[in-house]
């Protein structure tokens, strides 16, 4: 154990430092010129000249990546071009926003998504089953775009129960004012996942119940529960723990869309900003953290499925 | 102890019920053992699986009893499975649940049905796996399924079954996934918990050896009827019903040798969702009549007298059958004296084997356990599945190759098709090298036919386009003539024209093999590596499958490395064998020699194992292999000396065995004596 939880944390490394150079690489080895980009078509040489000078942009590019590389190892992300303050916190403050809409959506999609996997396996064929599969192959065709649009519309526009757009910290707000903000977002975010992990789960569940571990359990005269929580879900759930991990993946990519549609302050939106406004510094730090909280959730994964699954934590045959 | 009369099952599928069980019979006495033999869909499972009350959605199951002691089955099963009837399924690696210890499942039935705490369970479990004659049981109890070996495992799902010493035994193929030196221990384990406990046994397998060794009676199923019913020897020595007789001809015993052709029953199962009220043996029957297709009745039959039986009688056996003989045919007595018809065709004179077709010398292959980013830090364990193997196989004759699982049978054969690289040696085909990457001309020559012909056979392409695509590939035929070239490689493996726009899921196992093996034989190839090509498939299956080899070989001269770990088949079909154990040969020679002393100790421990119908004597004087073969051998030295029990002593582990010329032809690598080696028992026919 000790010795595969070495190498996904050597291998966890290599692939955020792979990631700052491919970053810098996009950015700086692109045609045309940085300060160009950042001050428009219209600007003069002279001004150009100067924000190269204040960027450091002569230098050689391993001197500028060194740089930025040697201030991210140290938490300096550098300043926002736009907002003139350090991009850092910047970042931080955005990511904390996105984290509790990632986090309470992570949790809802992993609860409800085995709990309603495990219903439809084991009522498989029922009409409840069957309901569940239309529903989960409408959630997972439709895209979360569309239900931005949707509830907008009947809960904030029609009821007017739920404000459309905005945050509201917990401090200012209470529980109530900041939870209002969230729950049209999570909810938008969560509906496909739910059904995405629900298949899955119903899948794996199905195929643990046909084999002949399940048989033998029954054949010891365990009761049908044991059965079920004790032999068939352990081994069921393996599959689960890695597709949950590609979809905090999948969830990123949800968290852009929806952070833009809802107006809601978090990384995914500020990633926005940064590229519309040409903001270098914000662009590159929070890809940067992207990748980290990705890269993070896939090595969650890889320890959880360790832990389920004595095959890699105990290893080979005696 | 267990009565079932008049037992009925049908699923419902979506082409209409199928009658997976129709009116079965049978009674288990206190103690007593009870064989269920028949082939794949005959019904022996679901009858497992009905007694035990574990029967799946659409399942409609009558019966006119269903009694165990004094419960009725259909309304107590779910009480008294795990208590006091124990099941131990076929593939213990699949019996046991990945995730969880060993000792854990163990313990379950205990913490169940005896209320016993955890702690107290799990000690428990810890006795019984030692009970079992597991080494070491504390450490098995705490270890995952995946870190024991085959043997060890069927030994913990049989502790499992016991673990609340019920008084029935339910075993549906307990053996059929392991070796036969571990099949072996395996009955021995559960003929003395039948000795010393008194428990009932139902053993359901395909397996007649295991059964004559292990039970008193059998029952013959055959597409859901019971065909026969009666005390084992009797009815194995002197069968009545068309059925059990068609079976017994069909099996290649290693006993007999392979002088004549098997006699394979024709056709296939009936459609079960229209049953035939008359027999359903009838269109299959060498033997039927008018009369047959009126509804039959299991009915007591006369024994039939000594000596008239299948293959001569034994006499012995008949004379302590005291048990009432039951058969499913209207007409077994009067036809107890007529043989089971031969096939049409009498096998043409074998033409006289050739010369050198394939040579090996010195063949290596080494697998390097584990991988990944970090591999050069740490050193890696190797396995050396193929050690320095050197062989000759000549034109038209066949070469068996015999061994445990492990023993690296199956990688010898892809490295001589070099299908896998080689470590070192080299391969001549009739005298030319052939180089690490060969060409068409080779790859022409030289086939191959897997075990399992789901997993070769495109699920996409009809039996047209894989027949075609090597007549093409190699230039053996185009356009018009490719055509008439499948219909004539279809004709060879015995399937009609037809069979041309089937897809794989259309065909039964033994048709898919033959269309594995015309395949093989559209390049008209001079060699055929068959690695368990027959394995798979049922014994009347089986044996048609095998003339068919025999057949090709007599006509075409093809000549065979035949992989098989069935000893009964290789005696069969094979005119000299190889018998390998940790990736060497350990003794060569022609199958006649081979299969009679002198012996190397592994080929005598092999073919000890062997169970044979009729000899249930000789379970007592079989030489018995401790461990199996992934115990740790010595690093030099004889490969077998950890596990021999003819070990001499630290000779055989520190110097390798020297090659030992017994007779002509006939190579065994050991330190013994070959005068002593002599001496040993043979281990297929009875001692004078």
């Amino acid at each position: 154990m000790a010795g595969f939880l070495a190498r996904r944390l050597a291998s966890l490394v290599f692939v955020l430092w792979a990631m700052t150079v491919l970053v810098f690489a996009v950015v700086h080895l692109l045609p045309g010129s940085v300060a160009h980009m950042i001050l428009g078509e219209y600007a003069t040489s002279a001004a150009i000249a100067a924000l190269e000078e204040r960027l450091g942009l002569n230098d050689p590019l391993h001197l500028q990546y060194w740089r930025w590389f040697s201030g991210l190892l140290q938490g300096d992300f550098g300043v926002s071009l736009t907002m003139d303050r350090p991009a850092g916190p910047v970042i931080l403050e955005a990511l904390g926003r996105s984290a509790v809409l990632a986090a309470i959506s992570i949790v809802l999609v992993a609860l409800a998504g085995v709990a309603l996997g495990i219903h439809s396996a084991t009522h498989a064929g029922s009409a409840s089953d069957r309901a569940l599969t239309l529903g989960q192959y409408f959630f997972i065709a439709v895209p979360e775009f569309f239900w931005c649009i949707l509830v907008i519309l009947f809960f904030s526009v029609w009821l007017g129960w739920l404000p459309a757009t905005g945050y509201t910290p917990l401090a200012e707000g209470g529980l109530l004012g900041w939870a209002k903000h969230l729950i049209l977002p999570v909810a938008t975010l969560v509906l496909g996942l739910i059904a995405h992990v629900s298949r899955l789960v119903r899948s794996s569940m199905l195929e643990a119940l046909e084999s002949r571990y399940v048989l033998a359990a029954r054949a010891k005269g365990l009761p049908e529960r044991l059965v079920l929580r004790r032999h068939a879900l352990p081994n069921a759930l393996m599959p689960a723990i890695t597709v949950l991990a590609v979809d905090v993946g999948i969830l990123i990519g949800g968290i852009v869309v929806v952070e833009s549609v809802f107006a809601y302050p978090g990384l995914g939106r500020m990633l926005i900003y940064a590229i519309d406004n040409q903001d270098l510094p914000l662009m590159m730090g929070g890809m940067i953290v992207v990748t980290a909280v990705y890269a993070l959730a896939n090595l969650a994964a890889d320890i959880l499925y360790a832990v389920v699954n004595p095959r890699i934590r105990v290893g080979g045959a005696a | 102890m267990l009565e079932v009369a008049g037992l009925s099952l049908a699923y419902a599928t979506r082409r209409g019920a199928v009658q997976a069980l129709q009116g079965v019979s049978l009674a288990i006495p206190r103690g007593g053992a009870m064989g269920l033999v028949g082939e794949s869909g005959s019904g022996k499972s679901s009858l497992v699986l009905a007694l035990l009350g574990l029967l799946g959605k659409g399942a409609s199951l009558s019966a006119e009893r269903m009694r165990f002691a004094e419960d009725d089955l259909r309304a107590a099963a779910a009480r008294l499975r795990g208590a006091r009837i124990g099941t131990v399924f076929q593939d213990p690696a699949g019996a046991l649940n990945p995730a969880l210890r060993v000792g854990l499942q163990v313990a379950e039935p205990l913490m169940q049905h005896r209320g016993l705490a955890p702690r107290a369970a799990l000690a428990r479990a810890v006795e019984l796996l030692g009970e079992m004659g597991l080494p070491r049981p504390a450490e098995v109890a705490d270890a995952y399924p995946h870190q024991l070996s085959g043997g060890m495992k069927q030994r913990a799902v049989i502790a499992t079954a016991l673990a609340c010493e019920p008084e029935l035994l339910l075993l549906d193929e307990p053996t059929t996934a392991l070796d036969v030196t571990v099949e072996a221990q395996i009955l021995d384990l559960l003929e003395r918990l039948r000795r010393e406990r008194g428990v009932a046994m139902l053993l359901v397998s395909h397996n007649l050896g295991i059964v004559d060794r292990l039970c008193e009676e059998v029952t013959v199923l055959y597409a859901g009827r019971v065909v026969e019913q009666g005390p084992v020897q009797a009815l194995l020595s002197a069968p009545l019903h068309p059925y059990t007789r068609g079976l017994l001809a069909a099996l290649p015993r290693a006993d007999r040798g392979g002088m004549q052709r098997l006699r394979p029953i024709p056709g296939s199962l009936p459609d079960l969702t229209r049953p035939d009220p008359g027999c359903h043996f009838r269109p299959r029957c060498p033997f039927a009549a008018p009369g047959c297709e009126a509804p039959q009745a299991l009915r007591p039959a006369a024994a039939p007298e000594p000596g008239r039986g299948e293959r001569g009688g034994d006499p012995a056996g008949l004379v302590r059958a005291a048990g009432v003989r039951r058969v499913l045919c209207h007409r077994a007595e009067a036809l107890a004296g007529t043989p089971w018809p031969a096939e049409e065709a009498p096998p043409a004179a074998r033409p006289p084997i050739g010369g050198t077709l394939l040579e090996a010398e010195g063949l290596a292959k080494r697998f390097r356990l584990g991988g990944g980013v970090l591999r050069l830090l740490a050193p890696r364990a190797e396995v050396r599945a193929v050690d320095g193997v050197s062989l000759a196989l000549r034109r038209g004759e066949v070469l068996g190759l015999v061994g445990e699982s492990g023993s690296g049978k199956s990688t010898l054969g892809r490295l001589l098709l070099r299908l896998l690289p080689a470590d070192a040696g080299a391969i001549r085909l009739e005298g030319a090298p052939v180089p690490a990457e060969p060409g068409p001309g080779f790859r022409r020559r030289a086939q191959i036919v897997f075990q399992n012909p789901d997993g070769s056979l495109n699920p996409r392409q009809t039996v047209e386009q894989a027949l075609l695509r090597p007549l093409l590939r190699f230039g053996i035929a185009s356009g018009a003539a490719a055509e008439r070239e499948v219909d004539r490689l279809l004709e060879l493996v015995r399937l009609g024209p037809a069979y041309r726009a089937r897809y794989p899921h259309q065909m039964s196992g033994g048709e898919k093999q033959r269309v594995a093996i015309a395949r093989a034989l559209a390049s008209r190839p001079d060699l055929l590596v068959c690695d368990e090509a027959v394995s798979a498939l049922d014994v009347s299956v089986q044996a048609a499958v095998l003339n068919l080899l025999e057949e090709l070989r007599d006509r075409l001269g093809v000549g065979y490395l035949f992989i098989s770990h069935d000893i009964g088949v290789v005696a069969h079909i094979a005119d000299r064998i190889a018998v390998m154990y940790r990736g060497g040969v350990v003794e060569e020679g022609p199958v006649e020699a081979v299969l009679a002393p002198p012996y190397h100790p592994y080929t005598q421990a092999l073919l000890s194992a062997v169970p044979l119908l009729g000899r249930r004597e000789r379970a007592g004087a079989r030489l018995r292999l401790a461990g199996d073969v992934s115990t740790p051998a010595p690093a030099r030295g004889c490969r077998f000396a950890h596990r021999c029990p003819a070990r001499l002593g630290p000779v055989c582990e520190e110097q390798a065995p020297p090659p030992r010329l017994a007779g002509p032809g006939h190579v065994i690598a050991c330190h013994r004596p070959l005068e002593e080696l002599a001496r040993a028992p043979h281990a297929l026919l009875a001692a004078e």
